[in-house]
């Protein structure tokens, strides 16, 4: 009796764990040529964690339902099931995997070398990693860290009162280094203009994605050290922080201490976001799934930038006054033109 | 505010979770039932809390709710380890393995997957009049949470019910000899059950915790490995009631510090702040040894007949 009850419990766990598993969004799957395509996302952070997870979970979405493909997202895993969870999807014959972080590059190389039929899209992939993949289905799609720090950092630069500055980092990605270096940059070169000193904080690491309560630590911690304008690249991890910075302008009963969220449009999730660095990841995306279908995917890296219209700034709140906004349109054409910081 | 102070809040914050979910294994472990399930009850319990503060608007019930769902789920623990004498680590691990993906599971059930971000309202400090005005001790001890006051009184209760009460030291001979208990008429099984609902009730209240009184989303993962260290909290604080809470303080200030030292590193590499609390368990753990271990019969199967 009790061996039966405990093999009831053993499989119950077991169908429970199955159950986990998403089911496939069927949107119809009617591309063009008849054939059925499908891709699948992994992520390590939560697709809704109010940021980087959601919206490269979006950019999926929209850029399928546009193109008539079927999805499918795995999200929380951790490191030691990227691999395994790629390679699940490509056992199950899906077109393309879809993999939104610069961390994935090991697993997503790996194997891309065992399933050569496969395409592989690494959001954040280095430039050099396409031509590491020995059967050439591995293409990066790469926002251009640096102009996502720009538009973030003139923003900072223009807002800051108190003339310091915070950026919160999730792990300690090329990405993520690029971001800082030109938040910071951007940053110093707009207060400059402007007859101000910026400091930036040093780069912070919560060492993970998904812990808010870090976030909302940190954002204490370096709002005590004087930041008032903060951005992030660290998810659940900016939710949290965002969290804090609301609790203490609440506190303080005026918005002293302002956000700027990434990489989508969120102007109205947490009442400090002033603006959002928004990346247009799904046009990059619907890219590579045309190039799945037209047969000549592989081996390349697709660019984001402020020029071809991947990269942008989001909505502004009324935060930000007017006088401000002007100036920021003209230093974020000044970017688009290749004067800005020259 | 002075940075001593600002550390010493960030300290409490961080060690309060901690705090209830250390307990839940001390009552666990103090029954012989070395449970390192935490993490797995404490996710589960951090997600209903979340959802039911989220559809019900009350804090209080979304706590009452994760800790009556932490009881539920270490049941499977309960029946598998003590009716049926199977391994304590494997149905632990089990219950890891389990619980948090029982929770995406119900997340994604109830919000479909969607990918906005679902708030709610904390639970409000409360100050005590007066006493929340004495400089520096006046914010860190009496303007919390009433679940911050709550975790300082348990562990008042804790430390009375296992060296005062006759109770509290018939339970203690469950997890020191269950044999010799069950001679004097202390029933073992009984007592074994009911340590698994203290700690399932009191790591889902570390869960929900989190999502009530912390921080006002979940995400999935949020529970971050504060079980596994809850876990080493208990050993830290050689299985008693003040020791356990000496160890989440510690945990929760060294934490605490190598937040505030990364800001200002002066280029200084992050990771070597990271390390501090790993460093100082281990240099902790070696300075005070094994000499004391935890209850006899810590993870032994019981079997009534067995001599």
């Amino acid at each position: 009796m009790k061996k039966i009850l405990a093999m009831i419990l053993a499989l119950a766990m077991a169908l429970s764990l199955v159950a986990c598993g998403q089911e496939a969004a069927d949107n119809g799957g009617d591309a063009k040529d008849g054939k059925e395509y499908k891709v699948a996302m992994i992520c390590d952070s939560s697709i809704n964690d109010g940021g980087w997870g959601a919206a490269c979970y979006n950019a999926m979405v929209s850029a399928a339902d546009k193109m008539g493909w079927t999805y499918e997202v795995t999200d929380s895993i951790a490191q030691n099931e990227y691999y395994d969870s790629i390679v699940a999807y490509c056992a199950l014959g899906y077109d393309m995997i879809y993999a939104p972080g610069n961390q994935y590059t090991d697993a997503v190389l790996q194997a891309a070398e065992e399933y050569p039929d496969i395409a592989f899209a690494l959001l954040n992939g280095g430039a050099d990693t396409p031509a590491k993949a020995v059967n050439k289905n591995v293409s990066s799609l790469l926002p251009d860290a640096q102009q996502i720090g720009w538009i973030a950092g003139a923003l900072a630069g223009l807002m800051t009162k108190s003339g310091t500055i915070a950026f919160i980092g999730g792990m300690e990605l090329d990405t993520t280094k690029g971001k800082y270096a030109g938040f910071g940059e951007a940053a110093k070169y707009v207060a400059q203009q402007e007859g101000k000193d910026v400091k930036l904080l040093d780069c912070v690491y919560a060492g993970s994605f998904d812990d808010s309560a870090k976030g909302m630590e940190f954002a204490k911690t370096m709002i005590e050290q004087g930041a008032d304008v903060f951005f992030g690249d660290a998810s659940a991890v900016d939710s949290g922080a965002r969290q804090a910075i609301d609790e203490y302008n609440t506190a303080a009963g005026e918005v002293k201490v302002v956000d700027i969220a990434q990489p989508a449009d969120i102007l109205g999730q947490n009442e400090c976001i002033i603006c959002s660095q928004c990346t247009d990841n799904a046009a990059m995306i619907s890219a590579s799934m045309q190039a799945v279908q037209d047969g000549n995917f592989g081996g390349e890296t697709l660019y984001g930038s402020l020029q071809n219209g991947a990269l942008s700034a989001g909505a502004m709140s009324d935060l930000v006054p007017k006088d401000i906004q002007d100036k920021y349109q003209s230093y974020i054409q000044a970017m688009m033109d290749g004067t800005f910081m020259k | 505010m002075t940075w001593i102070t600002s550390l010493l809040l960030a300290t409490v914050r961080m060690a309060v979770p901690l705090l209830f979910i250390a307990l839940a294994e001390l009552y666990s472990e103090r029954a012989g039932m070395v449970n390192i399930g935490l993490e797995g009850l404490a996710a589960i319990g951090s997600l209903v809390g979340f959802l039911v503060c989220y559809i019900t608007g009350s804090t209080w019930l979304g706590i009452l709710c994760g800790a009556l769902v932490g009881v539920v789920v270490n049941m499977i623990y309960a029946y598998a380890t003590i009716s049926l004498c199977a391994d304590h680590i494997v149905y632990g691990m089990a219950i890891n393995i389990f619980a948090p993906a029982l929770a995406s599971f119900i997340y994604r059930v109830y919000f479909g997957t969607g990918s906005d971000l679902k708030q709610i309202e904390l639970m409000a400090g409360i100050g005590i009049p007066g006493l929340k005005n004495i400089p520096f001790f006046g914010d860190l001890l009496f303007n919390q949470t009433p679940m911050v006051y709550i975790a300082f009184l348990l562990v008042i209760v804790t430390c009375i019910f296992f060296n005062k009460t006759r109770a509290g030291l018939n339970y203690k001979a469950v997890g020191e000899h269950p044999q010799a208990a069950a001679t004097l008429g202390i029933p073992v099984v009984r007592i074994k059950y009911l340590s698994c609902v203290l700690c399932g009730a009191l790591s889902g209240i570390g869960g929900a915790y989190l999502t009530t009184c912390y921080s006002n989303t979940y995400s999935q993962g949020n529970v971050a490995g504060r079980g596994f260290i809850a876990l080493a909290a208990v050993i830290f604080g050689r299985w008693t009631g003040g020791g356990v809470l000496l160890a989440c303080l510690f945990f929760g200030f060294c934490d605490a510090l190598q937040i505030r030292l990364q800001v200002g590193s002066f280029g200084v590499p992050y990771q070597f702040f990271q390390m501090i609390p790993y460093v100082a368990t281990i240099v902790v753990l070696s300075v005070i040894g094994a000499k004391k271990g935890g209850p006899q019969a810590n993870g032994k199967p019981y079997r009534r007949e067995q001599r």
